[in-house]
């Protein structure tokens, strides 16, 4: 079962409402359960009162008849009043009204009066006794019973219970509506947002929430977003950067091609000379397949690729079957490899080789014959390093932030070789090490420059 | 050796038609996957070149309905994209082989020739021979017209992929691939360093060069007059 999507302001403005019938409901409940100890209060001093008139008609009484014909006065001047007398089992006065005959035994005046029903009534009652009257022969006490029938109370609780059923329910759909304004009102700054939201664009993102503007809850919210755009203008814009870079790389090498085959074409040649025409549109049709394949690497890479294989790597067996690689290269130049330390990680072993391959490649086209090319490893608790140290004259500190952006070439003035590389080395191994969750670092002064791949040390095994 | 290409680009098909043509092999070429599961289904192909994106009926289907009917001809892959999982799938729906678009026609041939030697295995060779250039397998030496010729583990690894696919240009690519185990694009003058080498090791000295660079392509050892 999904659960309804309810709106923010539905949402407030029903529990805005569920609290308000609470607290109303308990308000409703509060003033009648006072207005019916209030009514008991009245009672029991209106049973005080005429239990207090009966022991003076039974003091003063001088014969039983009188003392009926009084009672009978009192009871006829006092609606809804009952009384009787007893004489221990005997009855006195009042046996005839039967109404105490299913009575509980019932409370002395200090008390509250209990209540008992009679058919439909309900009464409410006390006991007393009261002295015998010297006309009954003294002496001795009667039993008195008193009750009061309670039917305009609960005419008056049935009116009050209505009216406050009444009440609450208005003040419900007020208190909703109420609600509901208020929400909508509140989250006014909402609003703002989604259409500052709604003003960005791919063209236009320079829009910024509005973060001093809406409520503190929010303001986190609106910093949050802002970062987000922040992060996603950078995006986009290093995205056009790379496009037209792109564009620009692409254009040289077609522009080579177009222009080398339509020389060639304009007159008849010999065979051999087609054939040296081909042979060099091949090289440059394969650099430029290198390009975009890198590229594809590149943007997949970036894409937060998962790494497709994870595996240890023997950091140090990985250099030196690299060395392999290189070691015809190093020597012609005249270049020493050296290979320190220990290491390794856990992740995709053709990608880490192909990230040292590129710092490999880099250091022995830059290291003055004669030098030595040497490979670093080690690891501390936080991370494990592998760093490539070569000579020669170090790298402008100028150029180092931007020694990893894609197609930045230190040496402006180099021809774009066969051998040379795309350009893209060093970004491929900044990716590569971003997958691993590393990455890498450049320090260069003259005679020393050095590139160290940092692994996270979770990745050590 | 025939060979079926399925591939909808006109002139990517003709050129692979007339480059393997000129390489030795009998090819047909269809232009869409209906037709290329009907041939392959009736002929009597040595290898399928299919292009993974067709109309009609993709790479994947030709494959897994040849491969449902018990047909077990080697299959390599060709694709524009690149992709983890389209790997996977292609492999486990038991291709043989895949190349992502661009490639060098050097070595797409290269890979043809690997697949079609595969199963034919005749027996372990204990030594190779070309021209005057003996290698000894066992016992890891070299020599030409009898002199014997000093060359390190790598050298000895390289020249011997060369005298294994003589007459064959192998692309650089393949080279690194095989012999360094460098499956991705590196430095290639690497390769042209190593080869520099042992190209001074085994023919300076000789009247016949038998290592040759074929520009744009690859290497290739032959003998001069051997069969190109």
């Amino acid at each position: 079962m999904k659960p309804a999507r309810w709106s923010l302001t539905a949402r407030l403005t029903a529990l805005y409402t569920l609290v308000a019938s609470l607290v109303m409901a308990g308000l409703g409940v509060l003033v009648s359960v006072a207005v019916n100890r209030h009514f008991i209060e009245l009672d029991r001093d209106y049973l005080a009162d005429k239990i207090r008139l009966v022991q003076q008609i039974a003091g003063e009484a001088p014969s039983a008849p009188v003392l009926a014909d009084r009672l009978d006065a009192v009871l006829a001047s006092h609606q809804g009043l009952f009384i009787e007398l007893r004489h221990g089992d005997v009855p006195v006065y009042g046996a005839e009204a039967a109404v105490f005959a299913n009575a509980p035994a019932l409370p002395g005046p200090d008390q509250d009066p209990l209540d008992w029903p009679v058919g439909e009534r309900t009464l409410r009652g006390q006991a007393a006794s009261t002295p015998a009257p010297a006309a009954l022969g003294g002496g001795h006490t009667l039993q008195l019973r008193i009750a009061l029938d309670t039917v305009h109370h609960s005419h008056f609780m049935g009116a009050l219970h209505r009216s406050l059923a009444l009440y609450l329910l208005g003040a419900l759909l007020v208190s909703g509506l109420l609600g509901w304004w208020a929400a909508r009102r509140g989250l006014q700054p909402l609003r703002l947002m989604k259409e500052r939201a709604s003003a960005v664009t791919a063209q236009k993102l320079d829009q910024r929430m509005p973060v001093a503007a809406v409520p503190v809850e929010f303001a986190d919210l609106a910093a949050s977003l802002n970062a987000m755009l922040a992060r996603l203008q950078d995006d986009v814009e290093r995205l056009q950067a790379f496009s037209s870079d792109l564009a620009h790389e692409l254009r040289t090498p077609i522009n080579n091609l177009l222009t080398q085959t339509q020389v060639s074409l304009a007159q008849p040649r010999t065979p051999r000379e087609y054939q040296e025409i081909l042979a060099s549109n091949a090289e440059e049709f394969q650099r430029l397949a290198r390009m975009v394949s890198d590229m594809l690497f590149l943007a997949k890479t970036e894409h937060g690729l998962e790494l497709p294989r994870r595996e240890r790597i023997d950091l140090r067996e990985a250099v030196q079957s690299l060395f392999d690689f290189y070691d015809a290269v190093a020597e012609e130049r005249q270049i020493g490899l050296a290979l320190r330390g220990e290491a390794s990680v856990t992740g995709d072993r053709l990608m880490a080789r192909r990230a040292v391959s590129n710092l490999l490649s880099n250091a022995l086209r830059h290291a003055p014959a004669g030098s030595t090319v040497a490979v670093e490893l080690s690891a501390d608790h936080d991370a494990v390093c592998l760093c490539v140290v070569n000579g020669g004259p170090g790298i402008d500190a100028a150029l180092l932030p931007r020694l990893f952006d894609r197609f930045f070439r230190a040496d402006k003035s180099r021809q774009h070789g066969e051998a040379e590389g795309t350009g893209l080395g060093l970004s491929i191994t900044q990716a590569i090490m971003a997958a691993h969750g590393g990455r890498v670092t450049v320090q260069s002064a003259p005679g020393r420059t050095v590139f160290c791949l940092l692994f996270p040390a979770d990745t050590a095994s | 050796m025939k060979i079926l290409i399925v591939e909808d680009e006109p002139k990517a098909g003709d050129y692979l038609r007339q480059g393997l043509r000129e390489a030795g092999f009998t090819v047909e070429l269809v232009h869409n996957g209906v037709d290329g599961l009907h041939l392959a289904l009736g002929g009597d192909h040595d290898l399928l070149i299919l292009d993974v994106m067709l109309p009609g009926l993709d790479g994947w289907s030709i494959l897994r309905r040849l491969r449902a009917q018990g047909r077990t001809v080697p299959v390599l892959f060709l694709t524009a994209r690149d992709a983890v999982e389209d790997r996977v799938q292609g492999l486990e729906l038991g291709a043989d082989d895949y190349l992502v678009k661009p490639f060098s026609f050097a070595e797409l041939l290269a890979r043809v020739r690997t697949i079609l030697r595969r199963g034919r295995s005749t027996l372990e060779a204990t030594s190779i021979r070309v021209a005057d250039l003996e290698l000894d397998l066992l016992r890891r030496r070299v020599t030409r017209a009898g002199r014997r010729i000093d060359l390190t583990a790598k050298e000895f690894g390289l020249l011997e992929l060369l005298m294994r696919r003589h007459g064959e240009v192998l692309p650089r690519s393949l080279i690194a691939s095989q012999v360094w185990d460098v499956n991705f694009d590196s430095d290639t003058n690497v390769i042209e360093v190593a080869m520099r080498r042992l190209r001074a090791k085994v023919d300076d000295g000789f009247e016949t060069r038998l290592i040759q660079t074929v520009r744009g392509m690859g290497y290739v050892l032959e003998a001069p007059e051997g069969p190109r």
